[in-house]
């Protein structure tokens, strides 16, 4: 399922609680988060291939902004693609009426309950996957599609390995590293007009097996026809990464799909050592933040030994220097002259975040 | 950094400290016949009044109290209205029948915005035909909360719905047409808050243009400009959160220097609370929001004083029994976090209050219940000492205010205020009742445990980065709603007492798409005649972003040319655009 709240929408606040209902009857939800445009819900329908969009709307403008959601999964080939929504009061029902012949299944008028909607996405949009006969990798949905196969346990090779870079980036909760991706997809691409950037992005599942995929609605420059981003829940592995990661990330590094760069961010990781076998990545980043430094125990320095380069990342905070020459030190010690690039992900054109992709593009 | 826990310590300490002097009074008989003196000295000074029917009571209402300590108590611990720590009023009155005489504040605020800015003026000038003074309160639309304008893809369908569109220094003044902005009776507030900067630089523009260049220092009114809720918890954040609160403090700056009467910032609980936060929570994130500014303002160089009072704050009344008490434990947390950690003076440690009845207790089901709902909010509003209210209309569940609703919401206030004897007579009915006071207690205990939450995860903007408070807000609102579900959380004509029967049609205000095109036309209009000028402005309005000027005093250039969507892209393209925390 896919939650966004439309372009100049006030709240979030009753997609949030949607959200969870959802998450709790066992449903993974992709939150593209609130103020997106209808091609962005589109493009990320179409990425993430979810069974439904659910739309929540409170600020007017609903009619059309449905209609063109609806015209817009049609124009990108996947009409079959559910759309659900709501607004309180705000939608009347006459507004329903119109707004289901232009395309929109459902509308949860005010009083409408948490079980009435679970219970309908449950029933209306549980799917049978199949493949294709032609995967058209090269097209978003027919990569897309191939994706969900290889999470359902599809065992379909790769017939190339191509020229992208792969990157794996891991580091704890709170390091930055959505904001770190998303701030170098926004540098890589305005410095390679052309290029094609994929990112797989992961998140924890619960013990209900949903799950809440929320890193679309940070990376707010991902949001681009040349960037290819797909959400993946943990499904029960540890780790940081998804069972089907490695064949997913088979097939985004492959010539078929034409990427030139591949960035793979882990579920944020607690005491392990990086989640990144070999053959997986080419680069692995290791995002730290500032306090990090200050408390790092035995059980760290086996993630520093891994990465091939150590992102320290928060770097306007205070005690972010010590916390730096801490790591250093570390490293020093295990494997001197492994690169500390120190960054400011949150800031605009931050020359750290810049010199790491420097880093990536030599090394 | 550790002012919340600072400021927990301080308001202990000062508990301890009544207690202190409770017992030295109790001890020294000296002492203890002075400070009786001085409570019957006191309870001369208070005036009675006569109620029409001919009762005669005091306008204020003191304890009965027979016993030094008790007084000390009394007089330390609550307070007297205006005085340290302010827990009943932050003003010595309140309340006074509004034609009765100059020293009376009115506290009704009208607030209106939809369609377009004629519309919008329109309706000012409908509400403000009978009062005295003329304080308008401005709703924008989607977009231009936004910081967009109403020619950008995607946003037809909400230009001028539940609020006026504006894009243009043009529009703004058509927006207060017909009204002397530098009048000392006329005030503005605008609630926005992420293009608060250039919208207030647009208002400015607009009264140099009808008022002549000096008007800026004439201007009264309040921006909402609160950037750290809408971060944690309303969302209509345009850049990356150390370039939105430089731009806001460029503007308080600015405020502070060279517009004296302008309140540059309203620290917002209300949003915090419609997204889904407790009371306490409301209070708690709110009150240390309002800290953050302070030391925020202090470390851009200005002097306490010269800022603290004219910070005000925003809050939401709904009808849980914390709010009862809670304007009165925020005053009281305010006053001693000011005065004892920050060392303002009387004038800034007073906590200004607007409050607002809560949107999110009204309902569509039986919507005309909403009128009591909001009565009763009212009521507790006024029981709390607030100093200016805004009702809802009853059916904001499903439109923008019908002219009917408005009108009822606005009498509701009238008639508590006016045509009731609770607040025209004694104007602090039930302060310090056992009751209250036990409620006051438990919130504040509360608001001071989230404060040392908030302090171990190093302070505001640390925990607003790890997204604390939006976490706790989005659980409290999920809570919420299951209760509502469940029925744990009586709501009538929806899981009590409902009815079957279907519901009337709602009366809708909706603009037309012609409107809407009115709109896009004249600002494609404004952007042909400055097509020439515009991009120079906006060269010079990026090169002081990059150099470190003061923004918002190149924003009052800047929009002379440049329509608020120009401005908010140029400002992108230079600091980047705000990732939200979902």
């Amino acid at each position: 399922m896919l939650t966004a709240v439309p372009l100049c929408d006030g709240h979030d606040s009753a997609i949030t609680a949607v959200n969870l209902e959802l998450i709790r009857h066992g449903v993974e939800v992709v939150y593209l988060g609130f103020h997106r445009s209808v091609a962005d819900i589109v493009r990320a329908a179409v990425q993430e291939d979810v069974a439904a969009v659910g739309i929540s709307s409170y600020n007017g403008g609903h009619i059309e902004f449905f209609r063109e959601v609806a015209a817009g999964l049609k124009a990108s080939g996947r009409p079959e693609i559910g759309l659900f929504g709501g607004g309180g009061g705000t939608i009347t029902p006459e507004d329903a009426e119109r707004m289901h012949a232009e395309g929109t299944d459902r509308i949860f008028l005010a009083g409408a309950s948490f079980d009435d909607m679970t219970t309908y996405v449950r029933e209306r949009y549980q799917r049978t996957l199949a493949l294709p006969e032609r995967i058209e990798v090269r097209e978003p949905a027919g990569l897309a599609r191939l994706i969900s196969c290889l999470e359902s346990g599809a065992d379909i090779p790769p017939p190339s390995r191509g020229p992208a870079k792969v990157v794996g980036i891991t580091g704890p909760g709170g390091a930055g590293k959505t904001t770190l991706i998303d701030e170098l997809t926004r540098q890589y691409l305005a410095s390679h007009p052309g290029h094609r950037v994929a990112i797989l992005s992961h998140d924890p599942s619960t013990l209900h097996q949903g799950a809440l995929l929320g890193d679309r609605a940070t990376m707010v420059y991902a949001q681009d026809d040349r960037v290819f981003l797909r959400s993946m829940a943990t499904r029960g592995r540890q780790g940081g990464l998804s069972p089907a990661t490695e064949p997913v990330l088979a097939w985004l590094s492959s010539a078929e799909a034409g990427f030139d760069l591949v960035l793979v961010e882990t579920v944020g990781i607690g005491q392990e050592a990086l989640p990144f076998p070999d053959v997986m990545v080419d680069r692995r980043i290791l995002v730290m933040n500032t306090d990090y430094g200050a408390r790092l125990q035995l059980q760290k320095i086996a993630m520093l030994e891994a990465a091939d380069v150590v992102a320290a990342n928060k770097q306007d905070r205070p005690g972010s220097e010590a916390a730096a020459m801490e790591i250093r030190r570390h490293l020093d010690a295990l494997a001197a002259g492994k690169p500390l690039i120190r960054t400011v992900a949150s800031r605009h054109e931050d020359a750290g975040v810049a010199a790491l992709l420097d880093y990536l593009e030599r090394s | 950094m550790s002012t919340l826990k600072d400021i927990t310590e301080a308001v202990r300490r000062f508990n301890d400290s009544v207690e202190e002097r409770v017992a030295a009074v109790r001890v020294d008989r000296i002492k203890g016949d002075e400070v009786m003196a001085q409570w019957q000295a006191i309870r001369k000074t208070v005036e009675v009044v006569e109620t029409p029917t001919g009762l005669k009571l005091p306008r204020l209402a003191l304890p009965e109290l027979d016993e030094a300590g008790a007084v000390v108590r009394f007089l330390h611990g609550e307070g007297l209205p205006g005085v340290f720590p302010y827990v009943s009023s932050a003003y010595p009155e309140l309340y006074l029948d509004p034609l009765a005489g100059p020293r009376s504040e009115e506290p009704t605020r009208l607030f209106a915005g939809l369609g377009l800015a004629e519309d919008t003026n329109e309706r000012f000038h409908l509400l403000t035909k009978n009062q005295r003074s003329h304080r308008m309160s401005t709703a924008f639309d989607g977009p231009t909360l936004y910081g967009m304008d109403s020619d950008e893809p995607g946003v037809f369908g909400k230009i001028g719905e539940g609020g006026v569109a504006i894009d243009t220094v043009e529009d703004m003044e058509k927006l207060y047409a017909g009204f002397d902005l530098t009048a000392a009776s006329t005030s503005v507030s605008m609630t926005i808050n992420g293009p608060a900067p250039t919208i207030l630089a647009m208002f400015v523009a607009a009264a140099k243009r009808r008022f002549g260049t000096d008007a800026q220092a004439k201007l009264r009114g309040t921006v909402q400009a609160d950037i750290l809720k809408e971060v944690q918890a309303q969302n209509e954040v345009l850049f990356p959160v150390e370039d939105s609160l430089r731009f806001l403090l460029d503007m308080c700056v600015h405020c502070v220097e060279r517009m004296p009467r302008w309140y540059p910032v309203s620290i917002s609980g209300y949003h915090i609370s419609q997204a889904g936060a407790t009371p306490v929570q409301q209070a708690a994130f709110t009150l240390s929001n309002g800290f953050a500014y302070v030391e925020m303002l202090r470390a851009r160089g200005l002097e306490v004083d010269t800022f603290a009072p004219r910070l005000s704050f925003f809050l939401d009344c709904s009808l849980d029994v914390e709010f009862v008490a809670l304007a009165r434990v925020c005053r009281k947390l305010w006053a001693i976090g000011m005065r004892d950690v920050f060392g303002a003076t009387e004038r800034g440690q007073s906590f200004k209050l607007h409050t607002q009845t809560s949107g999110r207790s009204l309902v569509s089901a039986e919507f005309k219940n909403n009128l009591t709902r909001t009565a009763l909010e009212l009521l507790l509003a006024c029981l709390n000492g607030t100093n200016s209210c805004h009702s809802n209309s009853a059916d904001e569940p499903f439109t923008t205010p019908t002219e009917e609703y408005a009108r009822l919401a606005s009498h509701a206030q009238s008639i508590l205020l006016e045509e009731s004897g609770l607040f025209r007579h004694t104007m602090n009915l039930l302060a310090g009742s056992p009751g209250m006071k036990q409620v006051e207690r438990a919130v504040e205990q509360a608001i001071l445990a989230e404060f040392e939450t908030i302090d171990r995860l190093g302070g505001v903007l640390e925990a607003m980065e790890q997204r604390y408070q939006r976490s706790s807000i989005q659980a409290a609102g999920h809570r919420y709603e299951r209760q509502i579900l469940e029925g744990a959380r009586p709501v009538i004509g929806v899981n009590r007492y409902w009815n079957d029967d279907p519901p009337p049609a709602p009366v809708l205000v909706r603009i037309s798409d012609e409107r809407k095109r009115q709109q896009v036309e004249r600002l494609g209009d404004f952007k042909r005649r400055n097509a020439a000028v515009a991009p120079a402005a906006l060269e010079r309005l990026t090169r002081v972003v990059r150099e470190g000027g003061n923004v918002f005093a190149e924003l009052i250039e800047t929009v002379e040319c440049c329509s608020l969507g120009q401005v908010t892209e140029a400002l992108q393209d230079t600091v980047g655009r705000f990732r939200p925390l979902v």
